[in-house]
Parts: structure tokens; sequence; C-alpha cells
């Protein structure tokens, strides 16, 4: 077996050199990028503070030094983290498991179909499964060693890029980092070799595979969001969500919105509520400039009574989210997923070169 | 010589019943009933299209049978493909190598394919033929690559060995020499050979068997001595006596139309020269008997003008 493995890599040399650069590369680039961002060293708190501040509203005061050098801080930051460089970076750790994948899986069987060795190994060894497992699992060993260590690398980008934020227990690009890598990989990779198991030719594989893999990627979130996650979404109210603090807005997956009044789902029209209950409150008096200070909570009073309404009689928004806390979860989840749609794509191969004409 | 497994002399190594094989409307096979005796080495010959490969390759399981079988020692090789491709080693007609792996990784290939692979015996063969073990297989000649495919056949000690015109791309001196070591497996081993060729001439030495294949159908399958003692050969029309006619075809030079004639049952081919007054029949060669009957397969003999 280990022969053959070794024969595997032998055989497929080009692929296999290309996918270990590229991983490598690619590695090493997103913890650049991280060491970068790191490096700065700017306050947590320049980061949040700056986030609201991007213009001083005319008439208002300038900035004082040190809010000064905050923002500057800031600013830089944000100038790398939005770079072309680590624009790159992020486009390429949420499509290199799908090259990888779709490189190595292309030629495994079809161009031994192709070039007309796959009759010479079949006559050798009877069992073409037999032959088609030691095939995969050289890829296999070749994708998840490399894999993790991309996914690991993009976790500490990741990490580099939100330093206010726990990796994993967020969801901020979590399809595109971490372990999840690896099984965009090994999907990649089993969907390329069964669709050259069928078509026995490597370049049409890889074509068909290109397009059916970016398909699959571009759109698994909103599928994941709309048909997976749904059922598991738990409450949270949307004050939570608009005060602005990590923890609420970043780390979960926010699926939909239902109105609830009275603690109980309503279906009511908010806004013909707002303006029938909503009294607007001017406070103060221009400054200067003109400019009204903000006008504080609006209060909603009952219009026949003209009495402010309890909290509990206001409609809320209510936010049904997936929370961060389950980050696990989810990624075990759709990595499983994932393997599911491997395993059945290998299980197509597996009948198939059983019973396919070796050209 | 004891025989281990199955077949012994005189049993059969390979067997096809009523075997017919379609492309979509082609007729590759056609209710092919054919039987290679153990120990026996069998040419199969036929002109292009005739069906050879596609014969070779149903034992393979490379293709699955519209109608009938075969059987590789007693073994339904689509049913039991493991068990039948075990016993056999197999050239197919165009050799394939695997670019970037060097001969010697070919053969490290076929032993963790093959259990049982001899790969000291391949690589002895290859010794001789002066192809270095550490050369890329991609950078073979033509020939040395057949050579190559042979070795990793033969390496299998197969006790069959269904050769798919293992001559073609083989020189003059590599042909001798392959005979040889064909017929030294064949006495050593005990095992059976079926070899498809065009020319019949080539295998007529290594062969004891002769298996005429057109247009899908079996055309004459017997020993190579019968099928030489049982022809005649004449220039006219005029048949030997008691001969059945089986085609006629441009004879030698390109002036006469030769007619083969296949004697009758029970006729002492000692006999048979020279049966008419004034009429001549030669003995006709194995290259004749080929002639005869693939002219035959054509509907029509050949016509001069
Ligand atoms: N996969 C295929 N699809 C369609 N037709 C095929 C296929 N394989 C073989 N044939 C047809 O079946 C017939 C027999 O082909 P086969 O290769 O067995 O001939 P052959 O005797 O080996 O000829 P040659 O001496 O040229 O090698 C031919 O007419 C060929 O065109
Ligand atoms: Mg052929």
């Amino acid at each position: 077996m280990l022969t053959r493995i070794w024969l595997t890599y032998k055989q497929h040399r080009f692929e296999t050199i290309a996918i270990a650069l590229v991983c490598l590369g690619l590695a090493a680039a997103a913890l650049i990028e991280a060491y970068r961002l790191n490096s700065m060293n700017v306050p947590l708190k320049c980061l949040e503070s700056w986030q609201g501040a991007y213009m001083v509203g005319p008439g208002q005061p300038p900035l004082d030094a040190a809010t000064q050098r905050c923002n500057d801080m800031a600013q830089a930051f944000s100038n790398i983290k939005t770079g072309t460089d680590a624009g790159l970076v992020r486009m390429l750790l949420a499509f290199a498991p799908l090259l990888v994948g779709i490189v190595f899986g292309a030629p495994i069987v079809a161009r031994e179909i192709e070039t007309g060795t796959a009759p010479l190994s079949w006559a050798l060894s009877g069992s073409r499964r037999r032959w088609l497992f030691s095939k995969v699992l050289a890829g296999v060993l070749l994708i998840v060693p490399l894999m993790l260590v991309v996914g690991l690398a993009a976790d500490v980008f990741e990490a580099a890029q939100y330093p206010d934020l726990n990796v994993y227990a967020s969801y901020i690009d979590y399809v595109s980092r971490g372990a999840i890598l690896v099984f965009w990989a090994l999907a990649a990779f089993a969907g390329t070799f069964a669709l050259g198991t069928l078509l026995g030719r490597t370049m049409p594989a890889l074509i068909v595979a290109l397009v059916v893999c970016f398909f699959v990627r571009g759109s698994w979130e909103a599928g994941m969001n709309h048909f997976v996650l749904r059922p598991f979404a738990v409450q949270t109210s949307l004050e939570q969500s608009a005060n602005y603090t990590p923890d609420s807005w970043y780390n979960d997956i926010s699926l939909y919105q239902t109105v609830y009044m009275d603690g109980k789902p309503w279906d009511g029209d908010v806004n013909a509520w707002w303006m029938e209950h909503q009294q607007v409150q001017v406070s103060a008096t221009p400054d200067a400039s003109g400019f009204v200070p903000g006008g504080g909570e609006p209060v909603y009073v009952d219009p026949a009574t003209n009495k402010p309404l309890a909290p509990s009689q206001v409609p809320t928004y209510v936010n049904f989210v997936i929370p961060g806390a389950w980050y696990w979860n989810v990624v075990v989840l759709e990595s499983g997923l994932l393997l599911l749609g491997s395993l059945f794509c290998g299980v197509i191969a597996f009948v198939w070169v059983d019973r396919r004409r070796p050209y | 010589m004891a025989l281990a497994g199955g077949a012994s002399i005189g049993t059969a190594a390979l067997v096809a019943h009523g075997l017919s094989k379609r492309f979509k409307k082609k007729v590759a096979l056609d209710k092919v009933d054919l039987t290679v005796p153990a120990g026996s080495v069998t040419a199969l010959v036929g002109p292009n299209g005739a069906g050879k490969t596609t014969l070779i390759r149903v034992c393979m399981a490379f293709e699955r049978p519209n109608a009938g079988g075969v059987e590789v020692d007693g073994v339904d090789p689509w049913k039991h493909r493991s068990e039948a491709l075990r016993r056999v080693g197999y050239v197919p007609q165009t050799p394939a190598v695997y670019r970037g792996l060097s001969v010697e990784e070919h053969l490290s290939m076929a032993r963790s394919l093959h259990s049982g692979f001899d790969a000291d015996y391949a690589r002895r063969r290859l010794d001789q033929l002066g192809i270095p073990l550490d050369q890329r297989a991609d950078t073979l000649s033509g020939g040395q690559a057949a050579q190559l495919g042979l070795a990793v056949a033969l390496g299998t000690r197969a006790r069959i060995l269904l050769l798919d015109e293992p001559l073609a791309n083989l020189d003059p001196l590599a042909r001798r020499e392959f005979i040889q070591v064909l017929l030294d497996a064949v006495k050593s081993d005990g095992s059976t050979a079926l070899l498809s060729s065009h020319i019949v001439t080539d295998v007529e030495d290594a062969c004891d068997r002769l298996a005429i294949l057109g247009g899908g159908k079996v055309r004459l399958d017997c020993p190579l001595e019968e099928a030489r003692q049982t022809h005649r050969l004449t220039e006219a029309d005029s048949p030997p006596p008691g001969a059945t006619a089986v085609g006629s075809f441009l004879g030698k030079g390109g002036k006469t139309v030769m007619t083969l004639w296949r004697l009758a049952p029970g006729d002492d081919p000692g006999s048979a020269p020279n049966s008419g007054p004034g009429e001549t029949s030669e003995a006709a060669s194995l290259e004749d008997v080929v002639l005869g009957y693939l002219a035959a397969g054509r509907g029509i003999g050949l016509q001069l003008n």
C-alpha cells in the first residue's frame, strides 16, 4: 500500500508539488498578514472608538492629540486589513481548498483512462476498487495535513483582523478558515475524481468540477442559513444586537427577525403602529451651528389616554440567531455535511470504476 | 509435469461460448465459440476489425458480453473479476506506460497490485534486453515499451497469457527472442497463451493452434498441423476430390487467383497431392489458409481485374 501511495505521488508529481506549494505559500501569506496586523499593537479601544468616528462634524471641536493618534493607528490598521494583499489572501482562502481538491482529483482516474494505463493496472490488480482506494488514500493523506495548516493559518489571520473577537466563538469568515477547509478540499477532491471516473477525461472533469464547486461554495452560506441552520435559531432581542458589542453583532449568525409584543409573535404593521403611538420628543434647542442634539429614547404612548406604554406593550424586533457559542457545533455540522457529500461522490466513483470500460 | 490449479493438459484454459459483443449497431463478435486447451499456444488471427481485441478484452472483463460469455480457467471474469484476473497475464494492443515512472517503478507498482508478481523474473528479462531499469518509461522506444509490457505480463507468472499483438512493435530479433521466452514460459510453468496477430507467419513458430476470426465469427479453430494438412491450394476452379471451396484470393505476384480447398474429413492428407490427371494442387501454407478464410469472410473471392 505504501508503495502505491508513493507511486501515486510520483505519477502525479506536478499536481502534488503544485498543491504543496500553493498550500504552504498561502499559509505563509496568511501568517505574514497576521503578523503585520498584530505587530501594529493597536489598542482595542482605538479600533472600537474609530469605527464610529469617521468624520469630525462641522463646528465640532478638533480632536485631542491622544484621540487623533488613536484614530491614525486604527486607520493604518484598517488600511492593511482592507488592502489588496489581505483581500487576495482572504479570497484565496475561500477558494484554494476547492482548487487543491479539483487539481488532484481530476487526473486521478481520468488520466489513466486517457493515456491507456488503466488497463495495465486493472489487469494486474483484479480489484479496481483496491486500486482506486490506494490512489484516493494518497490524495487524502496529501490534502488533509496541508489544508489543516492552511486552515489554522487562516484562523490566525482572522484573529489578527478582529482582535476583539474569539475566532472560535464567532462566525466571521467561518467557512474560509479552520478545520472546515479540510472538508472543502476533500469534497472538491471526491467530487472531481468521481467526475473523472464518470467522464474518463481530465479536462472536462476539471472544468465541470470548477463550475460546480464554485457554485456550491458561492451559495453555501446562504443555503446553510436558509435550509440547515434556520430550525436551530434562537431568539435575541433587537436591542442587544443594536447596541454594538462585538459579542452580539459579529459573533452570531443573524438568520431572521420577527416582531414580538407581549412576549408573543405579533404580525401587525410595525410602521403604522409607530406612527400612531410614537411621541416625538424635541428636547434641546439647536446649538450654535444649528445642530440639534439627539432626541433621546423615543416614547410610546397610548393615543387614547396619552399615557406612556409599558415596554412589554411595544412591538419589538426579535433577532433569531445562531449564537457564536455554538461555533464548534456549526463547524462540525457543516464539515459533516461536506464529508457526507464527499462520501457520496466517493461511492459513485467506486461503483462506477468497477463497471466502466478502461478507455 | 504437474499442473497447479484447475486446469491440466487436455482441459480448457479459456472457453468462449456463444459470445456476442455489439458496439451500438456494430457487431464485433457474433456467437463465438472457441476453446483454448490448457498448455497450448493459440494464434488468434484475423484482419483489422475482426474482433480479436474485443475477444481478449472480454476475457479481461474490460467489456461486458451482450450474449454468451467466457470462462478463464473455469471462472467467468465478468462475475468474479479478481479471481479470473489473478490467473491472467495481459498485454494490451497499444503499449501504455506511466509517464514519469521509471521501469523499476513499473515493476514495483506491478508487485503492489498483483500478489505473487515475480519482479526478479521481469527484471532479468529487461536486463537481457538491455533496457535500463532506472530509465523513465515514457522515454523508452515503442518496442522497448512493448517489452516492458511483456515483462510485466510475464512477471505475473500467470497460467494464462492473453497477448494482443505482442509482436507488432518488436524488431525481428526481439520477436525470435520473445517467442522463445513464451515457449519457455509455457513449458516451464505449464501456461497457456492466446496471442493475436494479423500475420500468421509471425507466430507460427510459437503456436500449436490456429484460430481464425473474421467478421466477428470463428472461421477456423484447430491445431496448426491439422490446418496445414487439411487444406489444399489450386490455381483453377477444379477441386481436389471431395474437397469444399473455402475462398479465393490473389496469389503471390498478383497474377493468379488461388482457391483454398478444405479436404473432406477423413481424407488422408498424405494422398491428396495431384489428385486428378492434369490437375495440380499444392500444399497450403498457413498464410494461404488464413488468406482463404479471410477471403471467405468477405463473402467474395478477389477477382483479377
Ligand atoms: N468501443 C468501441 N466502440 C465502437 N466500436 C468498437 C469499439 N471497440 C471495437 N469496436 C469495433 O469492433 C470491431 C472489432 O474491433 P477489434 O478491436 O476487436 O478488432 P481487431 O481484430 O482487434 O482489429 P485490429 O487487428 O485492427 O486490432 C471493429 O469494427 C471496431 O470498430
Ligand atoms: Mg486489435
